[in-house]
């Protein structure tokens, strides 16, 4: 196939439908540049060459939220210093063990890592600068939650290199917020977007919850119309999941929590797929909208089912053969790492064939699917034929379809995408 | 031959036969306490998941007497639900004695009495013992006094004890020895040995459970089944000890097992008699009554390859459980399966799950049904167990049904409820007498169709589990039946359909209705589910569509997880029947006539 080789540090490249690659310049590949002493030379990264992306878990938080199964805990202050410092010990085993080439992206995400002081965090991105190099165009990205953060934090944030701020906005609607056990109210979350913004950030996104506990369409719709106002660069618009073992799966266990009715949840999907497109954030995963060339790529990744690297409790790495979990507990993971144990207590390896169908459910949360060529030519198994039947079915649904070499969920597949992936996985 | 006994542990369900086996066995010092784990006997996972014996298990125990003596000791532990009173039966004939065992609190239950009642049709020789002593609510001395009163049994034989504890276990062990008899039989006469269970091993092909009625038998003798004259050479004969231990030989009066390299599962049946090819005897032993099965169902593989693999199942099956019966059947819904006869609606849904445990196969089981005599107009008779063959009504002069009389033990207190749930079921001659202080016997006559669903769960939760059952089959009498069809997006799902009583088929067809809505979970279309009579929709409900099915939230952390509950998703539709573009979920099929839980 052809290899889209473009401008530093963007990994448009693995978008090619979308052609955005010219709309990036290396001015922002500039700006975007963690640091102008220590940038490096900047060079050019094409499909074949692995990315590398690196995940540090900040498994703290103010408090825990109704909803929230992640790895985090509430309070542990005491613990951050120790755990900062673990982290780079991590990152020293690393750039000592691991196969990688300079990071491309790297993302903090928790739990809180706003909680973290400013300078953690510049002292870990240093740390990873100095022991596993950065590209030119690095999309270094931190979740931020309202409350948690000032400006004066933010703006170091960004002198550190931080490019791109997911703030964890959920609602606007104070009570609303209060159901969630969220620990701001929304004036808090507009204040947060100022300051970024005056911080210098030009690469915002917003996490906003729809079908929360009584909730009504027309709520969301105010939501998302104030989350829209506020002209982020990404926008992520998630249904409440109720997981098992939080206090929202224990009320629903017992039959406590009232949930947005089908039609409402359905609604609102409705308002987020016109809304989006009309404010110019466009719809580019399943619950993911951006400006066109400003899709998290750290995600991205993820759903291309590609490589990356990992540091902290409760964190996830994945080398195209092994995805390994360490342990969540934040001070035994300080512990082992001191000690020199491991801190991996869950390894999977995939064969080739599960595999290759695991990068198909997960290249099918992107809006334009999955590459037919790129499975090909990562696999040697081909859709068509490893699936026979069930594919045919699928598209003969009108839940799957096959354009050109890509393999996508129709507009009907994708708000059953589950069941079409029971199929394939 | 002196020195051994043979003995069954007999008991109303729950009253803890499997509990005193298991300290009979440990008492003997048959098993480590490292190997020990409770309800040893029962080997089936499902056995231990649901606390029941389903299977008879047999173990010889050594046991040193207090008269010095070492006594072997062949334990047989038999099931308690009403359904496996076969089984039961089946046990009894290799034994000289059982031990009737009752609760302290409980006191004497309907099983009590059907399973003494079998015992004695056997000859036995009784032990009563009460068990359960150590409970805050036992009452052993009022239950002794209904033992001696009620079943006209010896004070004097009367043992107390608690299995969980262990006390007074002992004190059984001895009694054996010393009240039961040891089995009669000539060690020098020729073979007679009657197969009383089998077993299939993929290695060893079938081992054959068999009590030595008369003469020898050893590794190297040529055997004949005395049923079809299938001869073999017998490689190994043993005890069943916590394992299998092979022996030089089995004579009169042991129980044990044959290894004969039988490989055609069908000749090996239950009741038959084995003797030497070279010394034959003169006749075969009575075998066992013919077990009657009341509830017939078919079953499918989801799969239509899985066909060949389950008529294997269920050959091997039926070679463990002598009562489960099959022939070949076909669905237009379901393509090619069984029809199969059961005792009872508990055992067949443990034939169901040992086929899916045991043998890995998904199935399907259609609504289930007795056997309807039907009169045709033309004078013939036309016996019809599947609704599938039910005559063109036109044609129909009259039909039979089949009643049972049932026996309820219940407290006072409940009589009006289980009145009620008599009358609902079509129950006619009720009677009732008072057998004990507080205690009514009522009995009543039952079309056995109202009773193979959830009568006995419904007893069960109406007297808070104080009320205890057993039936017999009784006669057929008159009665006036319809086919109710189920529709399925316009579709007949003939696996749906079921014969019952015009009097009750609308409530029927509107309750089946509910129950699909029920199971049948939502699909990406309405499903519109219809009960019809001939070409009458009498029922109908709709599932709406679901509208959606997205997991939100997918990254680099939770990838595993996320693909580990699709995974799940794809295991669970594997477990669907698709009929026309509608997937139902297994227990759809059995759920339509069960009542709201």
């Amino acid at each position: 196939m052809q290899i889209n080789t473009v401008g530093p540090g963007c990994l448009a490249g693995q978008l090619p439908n979308l052609n955005r690659c010219g709309t990036v310049t290396h001015d922002e590949g500039d700006r975007n540049c963690y640091n102008t002493i220590k940038r490096i030379a900047c060079y050019e990264i094409s499909l074949d060459k692995l990315m590398s992306c690196l995940y540090i878990h900040i498994p703290f938080c103010l408090q825990k939220c109704a909803y929230c199964s992640f790895v985090s805990f509430g309070g542990r202050e005491e613990l951050f210093g120790r755990y900062v410092a673990t982290l780079c010990r991590e990152a020293e085993q690393t750039a000592a063990r691991a196969a990688h080439t300079p990071l491309s992206t790297l993302f903090f995400g928790g739990g809180t890592p706003s909680l973290l002081p400013a300078a953690s965090i510049s002292k870990i991105i240093d740390c990873c600068h100095d022991l596993l190099g950065f590209t030119s165009g690095i999309e270094i990205s931190l979740e931020a939650n309202p409350g948690t953060i000032d400006y004066a934090k933010l703006a170091e944030l960004r002198r550190a290199g931080v490019n791109r701020l997911s703030i964890g906005v959920q609602s606007f609607d104070d009570h609303e917020l209060h159901r969630l056990g969220r620990a701001h109210n929304g004036e808090q979350a507009l204040t947060t977007v100022r300051h970024a913004r005056k911080a210098g950030f030009d690469n915002l996104s917003l996490d906003l919850m729809s079908g929360l506990p009584g909730q009504s369409a027309d709520a969301w719709r105010r939501n998302l119309e104030q989350a829209l106002a506020l002209n982020p660069e990404h926008l992520s618009c998630y249904q409440l999941t109720i997981e098992e073992d939080t206090p929202f799966g224990r009320l629903q266990n017992q039959g406590l929590l009232e949930l947005p009715h089908e039609d409402a949840i359905v609604a609102m999907d409705e308002i987020t797929h016109t809304l989006c497109p009309a404010a110019g954030l466009e719809r580019y995963e399943i619950s993911n909208f951006a400006r066109p060339g400003q899709e998290c790529r750290h995600n991205l990744n993820y759903w291309h089912n590609r490589p990356y690297l990992a540091l902290g409790a409760g964190a996830v790495s994945y080398d195209t053969k092994r995805r390994q979990r360490r342990l969540s507990d934040p001070q035994r993971y300080c512990e082992l790492m001191e000690s020199g144990d491991s801190i991996v207590i869950d390894e999977e390896n995939l064969g080739t064939e599960a595999s290759f169908r695991e990068t198909i459910i997960m290249g099918l949360r992107l809006i334009q699917g999955v590459s037919i060529n790129e499975l090909q030519h990562r696999f040697h198994l081909n859709p068509g034929s490893y699936y026979g039947e069930t594919l045919d079915r699928l598209i003969s649904r009108n839940l799957l379809i096959i354009e050109q070499d890509r393999l996508r969920l129709t507009p009907h597949g994708l708000t059953f995408a589950n069941r079409v992936m029971a199929e394939l996985v | 031959m002196k020195e051994i006994r043979n003995f069954s542990i007999i008991a109303h369900i729950d009253h803890g036969k499997s509990t005193l086996a298991d300290r009979m066995i440990q008492l003997c010092g048959e098993i480590s306490d490292r190997e020990f784990k409770n309800q040893l006997l029962d080997s089936m996972d499902i056995e231990r998941e649901r606390g029941i014996t389903i299977k008879s298990q047999t173990i010889c125990l050594p046991y040193k007497a207090r008269n010095g003596k070492v006594y072997s000791l062949n334990l047989v532990d038999t099931p308690g639900h009403v359904d496996f009173s076969y089984e039961v039966s089946r046990a009894l004939s290799s034994c000289e004695g059982a031990l009737l065992l009752i609760d302290a609190a409980q006191g004497i239950e309907a099983q009590t009495l059907a399973n003494l009642y079998l015992a004695m049709e056997n000859d036995l020789d009784i032990i009563p013992v009460i068990n359960k002593i150590d409970l805050p609510s036992a009452e052993p001395e009022r239950v002794a006094l209904q033992i001696e009163d009620d079943l006209g049994m010896d004070p004097e034989t009367i043992q107390l004890c608690s299995a969980k504890t262990g006390q007074g276990v002992e004190d059984i062990l001895e009694a054996i020895v010393n009240f039961l008899p040891a089995p009669v039989g000539d060690p020098n006469g020729e073979l007679q040995a009657l197969i009383f269970d089998a077993n299939y091993d993929s290695f060893r092909g079938t081992i054959i459970s068999c009590r030595i009625i008369n003469g020898k038998i050893r590794a190297g003798d040529t055997i004949i089944f005395m049923s079809n004259n299938a001869e073999y050479r017998v490689e190994e004969v043993g005890l069943f000890k916590f394992r299998r231990e092979a022996q030089k030989e089995l004579s009169a009066g042991q129980v044990g097992y044959i290894l004969a390299g039988v490989k055609t599962v069908s000749d090996t049946r239950p009741g038959d008699t084995i003797t030497l090819k070279d010394q034959p005897c003169a006749e075969a032993l009575p075998g066992f009554k013919e077990v009657q099965q009341v509830v017939f169902s078919s079953i499918y593989p989801i799969t239509t390859d899985d066909y060949a693999g389950l008529a294997t199942a269920l050959e091997k099956l039926q070679l463990n459980d002598a009562a489960l019966i099959f022939q070949k059947d076909s669905s237009a819904a379901l393509g090619f399966g069984f029809r199969c006869g059961f005792l009872g609606l508990l055992h067949l849904e443990v034939i169901q799950e040992r086929l899916e445990r045991e043998f890995d196969i998904p199935l399907i089981l259609t609504v289930p049904s007795v056997k309807y005599n039907f009169f045709l107009n033309d004078g013939t008779e036309l016996i019809v167990d599947n609704p599938a063959y039910f005559p063109d009504p036109i044609k129909i002069q009259r039909v039979e049904e089949p009643y049972i009389k049932a026996t309820i033990l219940i407290p006072e207190r409940y009589m009006g409820a289980i009145m009620t749930l008599c009358m609902e079921r079509r129950g006619e001659n009720t009677k009732y007498h008072y057998p004990m202080p507080g205690r009514i016997e009522f009995s009543c006559e039952l079309p056995l169709a109202e009773v193979i669903y959830d009568f006995y769960d419904k007893l069960k939760s109406i007297t808070q589990g104080y009320g205890s059952f057993d039936y017999e089959l009784y006669d057929y009498r008159k009665s006036d039946l319809v086919k109710l069809d189920i529709l399925v997006n316009g579709e007949l799902v003939d696996a749906l359909s079921q014969l019952v009583h015009r009097k009750n088929a609308r409530s029927r067809g509107l309750h089946a209705c509910e129950q699909l809505k029920k199971e049948i979970p939502r699909q990406m279309f309405k499903i519109a589910i219809q009960a019809a009579i001939g070409g009458t929709i009498v029922g109908r409900t709709t599932i709406s569509a679901l509208r959606k099915d997205v997991t939100a939230k997918c990254y680099g952390g939770d990838i595993s997880r996320k693909r580990k509950l699709l995974e799940k998703q794809k295991a669970g539709k594997k477990r669907m029947k698709t009929v026309g573009n509608v997937e139902i979920p297994q227990k759809a099929f059995l759920s339509v006539l069960k009542s709201e839980q």
